[in-house]
């Protein structure tokens, strides 16, 4: 690597030199020139101060890197035959050999997801995976988001120190509505040959937040989209109802309340009849009988327009609802941040 | 945005806008407004907190004899308030030490028994009849702060309104049975008009399908009072007319600056705001009716901030470099270069629509206003609120972006408010610096109307409603609608800033009608079958695979800490940076999956599991790759790596139940995966070249001990990499001695699934087996030796015969690190007859005497 500053590159190039003849490697940090660097910093201009330091520290790090190549090149076991099934002299007893099945689980998150995307299929839908990085296009202007519009500030998003082609950040998609066009644009074949688009798009998603039992920033959605000749509001509310009836296994009812999503209009944010006391009340839908679950709506023409497809002669619907909240429900999982924690108590439950 | 449903309906019933809105009782009016206006955050009953408490008037007020603070009282409650004790002309006695209690005066008594208001649903305080220095109070006379309309604590609450002694406080104010309903804010992001009550009133009665009829103040078109007074000149320069495209303004001499009414104070109290005195309040008032914000300046103190001045002058421009302003809120700002500022000719006083500045406040000492009444860009607001973090409720309405229609209408309102009430005189003639388009103001509508059937209503919402119900359902919400057959063409009233396109008007019939309503209909569509997502099932074969070896399935986030792509060598610069991250832990994408499986192992030892594995199916990234997909939607976008990724770990004590390398522990699920995904007999393995590597780069691997890991080959595609990790990871991530795993290319393997799935015919006859032991240089190749035996095999034309061969043992004897000895055991079976061990011999032996030619491979 290269420095910019001089008197550090100067230093680097004798230090590197230094390091290949020294017997005990570690001692290269305790070299003169590295120290006379460091008690250059605090009589440096204010303004060149903290870009010196930054790269006295560089060099710092990558000498304690060729430290760490080195010893560990040291230490290194002996080469192994990488191609044999097992090692020399290894008893039939001792041999490689898998763990328990009693061990092993898929992710409950993944395992509900394959229910979720079976009840799908049946239905007729495609699916196809959400990205996990993608650009201000996808996230906002194919959404019908206005450049500055305060329906952006409802999305606390990541965005990338490095830009795209027109020079903004890139994003971590904050809901799998991103994929929205791309879909549009990849089953338009499917009208002509008078066959719907019907499409799921599972993926993860971001949120820029602070975390808590009841907040993660990262988290799962499945999108839903289905557009063809005549579909209404009321084939969007059924196709769900089903899904959740199908999914719980029981008649679920439902519940919309008007929303604003700029991509959708009208908008409704759906609830179900709590599954678990068939409205009767309890813990799980705070005693109400019903249960928020989700946002979902008629895709708004300038989305249709967009993605290719005339909103004069299509329409569709789409939604986006959360994995968690239904898995969570479902064991009654008490602390959202469990899924991602990696840890073995948790996952082994669900052997 | 809050509603007080009182409020409402003494101004529905003043305006003569519409009748009760909540004929039905309260709960069914909120089950419509969730049905069909928005999500209720909160129902707070406003009305119970005040039972008991009375107005009375004080008879007599005396100094308490022990203290020199307190006064003695006496009150009259009209003999109202039941069980205390009175005086023989039916007063109670009370002790109170605020200031300005005072014979004659109407005040608020908490008598004994109630709660003080400001504490319901806390910590509630109940009053008492108690000695105060010994003397009996009988509950206390409140404040403005303990009746919870206020923060003032000075005093108590002076009655203003010609009540009787007796009446309760909660019916003199129209609080009896109030009930706040506090709306989302988010379903109204494109409904300036409905953070104002009034346009939710509106919308109270549109969703119960009755008229509403807006109060005449509002649409007529207003006047202005003649100057009426000694003029006060304002010159108003608009140097941002396309960011301000409306900025009206009025000029008003002498008014009364005090206190607001106390209707007025308990209004904004309920609202959340605070009162501050009549004038503030006032614009307060109108913007939380109309929604439209106002701001009032002290006419003085503007004119006073230009040298020499004889008149004000308003400037409206962009702040010049280092400029500074002092805000209300006594915080110095130097405002964002494109934020819109409100300045005089030599200073700045105000972000306009955001927050006005300190220097010219309306204070009580306050003679001359100016009130403002102005349109803002809703886009540049936000990014100024953003930017300097102001979130104020002039904010909260601008940048929804309020309709420029109604601003007159708003400053006549209040103008005439302030004549009433606080005494102002009208000092200039209306200023109404104008930039709309001539045909806005024309049509008084801000988008053109739109021209709709009833058909193409119905066909997206499933309904069949005729073009006179949906003329209707808008009507009773103040659209114009000009009907000719089907065709309807629709005029949105002036507040409406939403209504621009034919699905507008389809939202508002299907809300307004109910969306509960719709028909709950399947669509109907061919029974062409959906394909399934080839990787997504691969992705879920390999998951049930893993469990079943007794794997475990892990999701880790997205975003690793530069520290651990450190540790296991990565190099950060090479990865996509989070620049907004709130937690340091997400600060980068990731180069691949493994390293953060390898973080997730010390933890779980710790927490007690001996053996181990963890897998993930996950996304890398690389900053330097990116698609070069033709497809507008993917080009230049980074490539999604899908990888899967497996470690193998166990503790010293579990260790020791394996022989050898943890590396063939590992291999073993590797290659009972691809068994399973039936690729196992095309895959070879090759110790790790610095070249090998799948997508991304070779520094994206660094962890991988050279000599103890491999490249995964599936003919000549690296599918992957498997190894062992260096003492440096070891070290960092504090992994167990015991540890090893691989990461494969998804795409990959979903592109080559069932490449192989060799089967052979069942044999009749017997098969012979027969074992082979070589002893062989130490460095020779297992696979070398392996597929050396097979290809010998396969060259013998035994194609009327199946063998396998597989591998029994692999020795090396203490005394001969040279060599080793491997076994492997043939099996074979003819199809023809039954093989005897002899041929089989024969068969072994040829292949042994080639062996040894080619391999220097001795048959021991």
């Amino acid at each position: 690597m290269n420095y910019q500053n001089p008197t550090v590159q100067e230093a680097a190039d004798v230090l590197r030199a230094r390091f290949d003849t020294l017997e005990h490697k570690a001692d290269i940090l305790k070299a003169v020139e590295l120290k006379a660097l460091y008690t250059q910093i605090p009589h440096m201009p204010a303004e060149e101060r903290s870009g010196f330091g930054k790269e006295v520290n560089q060099l710092r790090d990558e000498l304690q890197q060729l430290i760490d190549t080195s010893t560990s090149q040291a230490d290194a076991l002996p080469p192994i035959d990488v191609t044999a099934p097992f090692d020399i002299n290894a008893p039939v007893a001792m041999r490689p050999r898998l763990l328990s099945s009693e061990a092993g689980n898929v992710h409950p998150l993944m395992s509900e997801l394959a229910q979720v995307l079976d009840i799908f299929y049946r239905m007729g839908f495609n699916a196809v995976e959400s990205r996990e990085i993608d650009d201000d296009y996808h996230m906002f202007g194919a959404l019908n988001f206005p450049e500055g519009h305060p329906a952006r500030d409802d999305y606390d998003t990541f965005m990338t120190v490095e830009a795209d082609k027109n020079g903004k950040p890139l994003i971590a998609p904050a809901h799998t509505s991103t994929m929205q066009n791309r879909v549009l644009r990849q089953y338009a074949a499917n009208l002509k040959k008078g066959e719907p688009i019907a499409v799921l798009l599972p993926g993860r998603v971001f949120r820029n937040e602070d975390l808590d039992a009841r907040h993660e920033h990262t988290f799962y959605q499945f999108e839903g989209v289905y557009v063809d000749k005549g579909i209404h509001a009321g084939n969007l509310l059924a196709t769900f109802k089903r899904f959740l009836s199908e999914y719980y296994q029981q008649d679920i009812e439902i519940k919309s309340q008007p929303f604003y999503f700029p991509f959708t209009e009208p908008s409704f944010e759906l609830a179900l009849s709590c599954p678990f006391c068939k409205k009767q009340g309890c813990h799980i839908c705070s005693g109400t009988g019903w249960i928020e679950l989700l946002g979902m709506g008629m895709i708004h023409p300038n989305v249709l327009r967009e993605g290719g497809i005339d909103p004069e002669i299509y329409t569709g619907f789409a939604w986006g609802c959360g994995l968690e909240r239904l898995v969570m429900m479902k064991y009654g999982i008490e602390d959202i941040r469990h899924f991602e924690s990696g840890k073995l108590d948790f996952l082994r439950q669900f052997v | 945005m809050k509603i007080g449903l009182n409020e409402i309906r003494f101004t529905n019933q003043r305006n003569q806008s519409a009748g009760d809105p909540a004929p039905e009782g309260v709960d069914t009016l909120i089950e419509n407004i969730g049905a069909q206006l928005g999500a209720i955050e909160e129902v707070i009953d406003v009305g119970s907190k005040y039972q008991g408490i009375l107005v009375i008037r004080v008879v007599s007020c005396v100094d308490h004899p022990n203290a020199d603070r307190l006064h003695l009282c006496t009150v009259d409650d009209g003999g109202k308030a039941a069980g205390v004790e009175r005086d023989d002309k039916g007063y109670v006695q009370v002790v109170c030490g605020a200031p300005n209690v005072h014979e004659g005066m109407l005040a608020v008594w908490l008598p004994p028994g109630s709660v003080v208001p400001s504490t319901v649903g806390k910590d509630p305080f109940v009053l008492e009849a108690r000695k105060l220095r010994g003397v009996v109070s009988n509950g206390m006379l409140a404040s403005p702060k303990e009746l919870a309309i206020g923060d003032s604590h000075e005093g108590i609450l002076e009655v203003d309104k010609d009540v009787a002694p007796g009446t309760s406080f909660a019916k003199a104010y129209g609080l009896d049975g109030e009930v706040i309903i506090d709306i989302e804010n988010k379903m109204f992001t494109h409904r300036p008009d409905c953070f104002g009550s009034l346009g939710v009133a509106r919308e109270l009665e549109g969703i119960q399908h009755r008229a509403y009829k807006s109060p005449s103040w509002y649409t007529l078109s207003p006047e202005f009072p003649k100057t009426e007074a000694e003029p006060l000149s304002l010159q108003i320069r608009n140097e941002l007319p396309e960011l301000v495209p409306r900025f009206t303004a009025i000029t008003m001499r002498d008014v009364e600056v005090k206190e607001s009414p106390v209707w007025l104070q308990i209004f904004l109290s309920q609202m959340g705001m605070r009162p501050i005195n009549n004038i503030v309040d006032y614009t307060n008032y109108f913007m939380l009716v109309t929604g439209q914000p106002l701001h009032a300046y002290d006419y003085d103190k503007v004119r006073a901030q230009d040298t020499n001045a004889d008149h004000a002058t308003i400037v409206i421009r962009n702040p010049k470099q280092d400029e500074k302003l002092l805000l209300l809120n006594g915080k110095e700002v130097v405002p964002r270069s494109e934020a819109i500022m409100i300045a005089t000719r030599d200073k700045l006083i105000g972000i306009g629509g955001v927050m006005g500045g300190g220097d010219t406040e309306v204070d009580e000492n306050t003679k001359n206003i100016i009130i403002e009444c102005a349109t803002f860009d809703m886009y540049s607001i936000r990014r100024t609120s953003m930017t300097h973090g102001l979130f104020t409720d002039a904010v909260t309405r601008f940048n929804k972006g309020q309709s420029p229609l109604q601003n007159l209408a708003v400053l006549a309102a209040i103008v005439d408010e302030i004549r009433t009430f606080a005494g102002g005189k009208v000092a200039s003639t209306l200023i109404d610096d104008n930039h709309l388009p001539a045909a806005v103001l024309e049509r008084g509508s801000i988008h053109e109307p739109v021209t709709i059937s009833a058909k193409f209503i119905n066909a997206r919402l499933g309904l069949s409603l005729s073009a006179d119900e949906v003329a209707q359902l808008l009507e009773n919400v103040e659209f114009i609608v000009q009907r000719q057959g089907d065709e309807l063409t629709i005029t949105a009233p002036f507040w409406r800033t939403d209504i621009e396109i034919k699905e507008d008007i389809v939202e508002e019939v299907g809300r307004l009608y109910g969306y509960d309503k719709l028909p709950l209909e399947l669509p109907r569509r061919t029974i062409a079958p959906a394909t399934k997502n080839a990787t997504l099932e691969l992705k879920q074969s390999v998951r049930t695979y893993l469990a079943k070896a007794g794997a475990n399935e892990v999701l880790t986030y997205s975003f690793v800490h530069g520290d651990l792509l450190r540790k296991v060598g990565q190099n950060p610069d090479e990865a996509f940076q989070v620049g907004n991250a709130l937690s340091p832990d997400l600060q980068y994408y990731r180069l691949s999956i493994i390293p953060s499986l390898l973080d997730k192992v010390h933890m779980n030892i710790k927490a007690g599991y001996d053996t181990f594995a963890l897998f993930e199916l996950g996304k890398a990234h690389h900053k330097t790759l990116l698609s070069t997909s033709k497809d507008v939607n993917d080009g230049d976008l980074p490539i999604e790596l899908e990888r899967l990724s497996f470690v193998f770990a166990a503790n010293s004590k579990a260790a020791k139940a394996y022989s050898g390398a943890a590396y063939y522990e590992a291999r073993k699920y590797l290659t009972g995966l691809l068994a399973e995904l039936g690729m196992a007999d095309s895959v070879t393995f090759e110790p790790l070249q610095r070249d090998q590597y799948v997508g991304g780069t070779q520094a994206m691997i660094p962890y991988y001990t050279p000599g103890r890991s491999a490249a995964v080959l599936f003919g000549d595609t690296v599918l992957g990499e498997i190894g062992e990790f260096t003492t440096a990871v070891h070290k960092n991530l504090k992994l167990p001695e015991f540890c090893a795993g691989f990461e494969l290319d998804v795409g990959l393997l979903a592109l080559h699934e069932g490449a192989s799935r060799p089967y052979a015919a069942v044999s009749r006859f017997p098969k012979v087996t027969q074992d082979i032991t070589f002893r062989v240089p130490a460095d020779l190749a297992y696979q070398k030796l392996y597929s050396f035996v097979t290809g010998e095999l396969d060259k013998m034309d035994l194609k009327r015969a199946r063998f396998t061969v597989f591998p029994l043992d692999i020795y090396q004897r203490q005394d001969d690190h040279a060599h080793k000895q491997v076994t492997l055991r043939l099996e074979i079976a003819s199809y023809e007859r039954t093989l005897t061990d002899t041929e089989v011999s024969e068969l072994l032996h040829a292949v042994a005497n080639s062996a040894q030619d080619k391999l220097k491979a001795v048959r021991v």
